[in-house]
């Protein structure tokens, strides 16, 4: 199949579930695993949360300028 | 190199996103790393724009940049009695804390072409540009933050070439080191070539003391510094990139009445430049491309492998602060495109009337910044190209004096490395120096090197993907992989091939190739490779 006829809104859904699959992946990572050398066991520590965080603006961002 | 930097385009008008762009169709000539644009793009914005022939230089202008530059040189040099050992001058001691290698590491991502040719690029195809900064950057930013950065440091290794020639062979390694480090030499030619011509341009200074006096300045604080000068002078020149940003975007606001009004008129006007997608059959950006090519592989590859952006996470003082620099970066990486994305709309909403698109940063400063305001544009421009050449200039050094050495003289004595280290850092910024003025005439060579560098990104990641998952992967496929790899995104780019398909074709044969060839090949010899390879469920 030529990718040159591929529908442009198919675009956004892809972009769309790939960081759905992305924030499932990081949620697979071991909370050990995060913490490791971590100076401190403190919630804002856990940087899988920053990576929610930054994949959650990723999601509205994709969402408004579609 | 930055993935996030734009390709400019020989575009004069908006793009209306039609399979019938006039754009010119990237090739890995034009590919993101590509430094040949760079020299037009600051040869066009500061010798058109910036200078104002008849008017002297603003007293505040002159105080910004006379103060920019005795700060970053007197913070450099005050890091250098903290360097007693290679560890100290390649990893900074291993010291640097988590909001430090964040900030370097977007000084050292943000070039100039990043600042003029995205802003160009948005005022063709509008915010589609931001692509390079959001879905070509922040994922491959995330994961190397939770997957690679650990797996390096468990490693213990100083770089990503050391790793690959842990993993597979020595052989990996060095051709790893070189390529990059050879198309680094030109590279921080071009930069500094371009820092001169800024310097000309504004300050009236000859081409050759540009040089000389950005050659010095970045060659002091980087040898006596090392890897902790670098870092935190990229904090100071990070700020003034986002503060010269800044400035643009609240002044550009206020002219064009509003937020409200700058967005009506950009609705209005250019409703295709808010897509975050152009068409499927759109010849330099198709969306398949930009997810595939851009997203699946040379976003990955740059943030996973880039020697330059990952020198400062290998040199935090924990693996958490390493991982968390990154995600930290990842933060500011959404906000960039307003810095140089927003320029291009700005110019667009302003309807400037410019020759091509790459003039709308230019045009900006020259109609929106007042008088005395300039001057910190030019200082972030400066600013942009000086933390990428001392990257550069440091991860180079670093890459010849262990991975090139290591492999190539047998019984190098490490206790060397600091002296090395610093002498190469040195002959490096002297082979800059001497190749920066011939860098108009060299441009067909250097282009060759990209291209090279560029091929090399499919297999590449391909080989640290297989090696980083998997115990499958041996180091004779490896090095194979690697070679037949680049020829197949040889023949896919002298094909006529979109760059973005050339990147994830060729990874995903060097990915299947792997794979195959390591059935057929001996495996590693160390059994245990539990150390290099990714298993977070088995370590918990």
């Amino acid at each position: 199949m030529d990718p040159a006829y591929l529908p442009l809104e198919w675009a956004n859904y892809l972009s769309m579930i790939g960081f759905v699959f992305l924030l499932f992946l990081v949620w697979l990572i071991p909370r050990k695993v995060v913490y490791d050398d971590a100076p401190d066991q403190s919630l804002w520590r856990d940087i899988r949360l920053w990576a929610t965080l930054l994949i959650t603006f990723q999601l509205l961002i994709y969402a408004v300028f579609n | 190199m930055t993935a996030s930097s734009a390709i400019a385009l020989p575009r004069c008008k908006p793009d209306d996103h039609s399979s019938t762009s006039t754009a010119q169709k990237p090739t890995h000539a034009t590919l993101h790393t590509d430094r040949a644009n760079q020299l037009a793009i600051c040869k066009h914005t500061v010798s058109s724009l910036l200078y104002c022939p008849g008017h002297p230089l603003h007293p505040l202008d002159l105080t910004i940049i006379v103060g920019y530059l005795v700060l970053i040189t007197v913070v450099g040099l005050r890091l250098a009695g903290r360097v007693k050992s290679a560890r100290d001058f390649f990893l900074a001691g291993r010291s640097l804390s988590w909001w430090v290698i964040g900030l370097s590491i977007i000084g050292t991502n943000i070039g100039a072409n990043s600042y003029v040719g995205a802003a160009g690029n948005a005022f063709s195809i509008g915010i589609a540009q931001a692509n390079f900064e959001w879905i070509g950057a922040i994922p491959a930013m995330i994961l190397a933050a939770l997957v690679f950065i650990p797996l390096y440091w468990k490693a213990g290794v100083y770089s990503i070439p050391e790793y690959l020639g842990l993993r597979y062979s020595p052989s990996v390694r060095v051709v790893a080191a070189l390529i990059t480090s050879v198309v680094s030499v030109f590279a921080i030619g071009v930069a500094l070539w371009a820092i001169a011509l800024t310097l000309q341009t504004y300050l009236g200074w000859p081409i050759w003391a540009g040089i000389m006096v950005t050659g010095t300045i970045v060659g002091a604080y980087s040898i006596a510094g090392g890897l902790a000068a670098v870092a935190f002078t990229d904090i100071f020149q990070v700020c003034i990139m986002f503060i010269g940003g800044l400035v643009i975007v609240g002044l550009g606001i206020s002219q064009t009445g509003g937020i409200s009004g700058f967005a009506e008129t950009l609705i209005s006007e250019n409703p295709n430049h808010l897509q975050t997608y152009l068409p499927a059959d759109h010849e330099s950006y198709p969306w398949p491309g930009v997810i595939f090519g851009l997203g699946l592989v040379l976003s990955p590859a740059y943030w996973w492998a880039g020697q330059a952006i990952l020198q400062r996470s290998l040199g935090a003082r924990t693996q958490w602060d390493a991982s968390a620099g990154m995600m930290f970066a990842a933060f500011g990486k959404i906000f960039v495109p307003l810095l140089i994305v927003f320029p291009g709309l700005l110019a667009l909403v302003m309807h400037a009337q410019i020759e091509y698109p790459d003039m709308a940063l230019p045009w900006i400063i020259k109609n929106v910044l007042p008088p005395g305001i300039s001057g910190l544009m030019f200082i972030a421009i400066i600013a942009a190209l000086q933390s990428t050449i001392d990257s550069s200039v440091n991860a180079t050094s670093l890459m010849l004096t262990r991975d090139v050495r290591y492999v190539l003289i047998k019984n190098a004595n490490p206790d060397n490395d600091l002296k090395i280290g610093r002498v190469l850092t040195l002959i490096l910024l002297l082979l800059s120096m001497c190749t920066a003025p011939l860098i108009a005439d060299m441009g067909g060579i250097f282009t060759f090197l990209q291209t090279i560098l560029s091929l090399f990104q499919g297999p590449m990641l391909a080989l640290l993907i297989l090696g980083a998952f998997t115990r499958r992967a041996t180091p004779k496929a490896g090095l194979w992989t690697l070679i037949s790899g680049v020829l197949v995104a040889t023949a896919l780019s002298y094909a006529g091939v979109n760059m973005l398909y050339v990147a994830f074709s060729s990874f995903i044969y060097a990915l299947i190739a792997l794979w195959v060839l390591s059935g057929f090949t001996a495996p590693h010899p160390n059994k245990d490779l539990s150390r290099l390879t990714y298993s977070p469920w088995r370590r918990s």
